[in-house]
């Protein structure tokens, strides 16, 4: 994707999914909340819709969790990540 | 007293000691830091382990075995994922029919004892009886 279509209040959507990660085509917008970038990205999941990640009928982000980090200096563009949650945890349920 | 992971290569040797500020005696918070190491080295991970401090067999908790199923998804892989008490560990596997159903085993062999005893050792460190517990 080119950076320079990336509004300020847009971002780039990476997606970690089966051993393989790719970024949307499209940007979506920074500030979208997790149930909907999940939801954004489970649909093109499911319909191959992410470059490099093979099509996923049954993908399933449940328990995947969104990482958000705000365009810098080096980075001039949002960007979003999807990737599977890490905690571990004796009594939390 | 801190919960503690490791990430193990295939010879179960560890690759990565995950031992962040935030962790507690009972819980090892979300960390995208723990995810980096994993997907760096998954063409040479078997699995993780982590501590639960108290006696007895090892069960994973619904939040651990969320992360077991939500790591394997991102991963594409099936891992070994140790749990390891004050006397005791298992290694979880996924074994089905459900998402989350996995099952524990037991089999220690000399590499798996070396890690298991650090781990018991870093998990313990600030404990007033830290480092009675490991057998
Ligand atoms: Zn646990």
């Amino acid at each position: 994707m080119n950076q320079r279509m990336i509004g300020a209040s847009q971002a780039r959507l990476n997606i970690t999914w089966d051993g393989q990660n790719g970024d949307l085509p499209d940007s979506v917008p920074f500030d979208a909340s997790d149930a909907e970038i999940k939801a954004w990205a489970s649909e093109a999941l499911r319909g191959g819709g992410v470059p490099g990640v093979t099509a996923a009928r049954r993908a399933d982000l449940q328990d995947f969790v969104i990482d958000r980090f705000p365009a810098t200096d080096e980075m001039p563009y949002n960007r979003l990540f999807v990737r599977p949650k890490t905690p571990f945890g004796i009594q939390c349920g | 007293m801190i919960e503690v992971a490791v990430v193990l290569d295939r010879q179960h040797r560890p690759l990565h000691w995950h031992e962040p500020p935030d962790a507690d005696a009972a819980a090892l918070p979300d960390s995208r830091d723990l995810w980096e190491a994993l997907w760096a080295a998954r063409a040479q991970l078997s699995g993780v382990a982590h501590s639960h401090l108290h006696r007895g067999r090892p069960a994973p908790s619904w939040t651990d075995l969320t992360t077991f199923a939500a790591c394997e998804a991102g991963l594409g892989v099936r891992l070994s994922w140790w749990i390891v008490t004050l006397d005791d560990a298992s290694c979880f596997t996924h074994r089905g029919p459900g998402r989350y159903d996995y099952t524990g085993r037991t089999a220690i062999d000399q590499e798996t004892a070396a890690w298991i005893a650090e781990l018991r050792r870093r998990s313990l460190r600030d404990h007033p009886a830290g480092g009675l517990e490991t057998p």
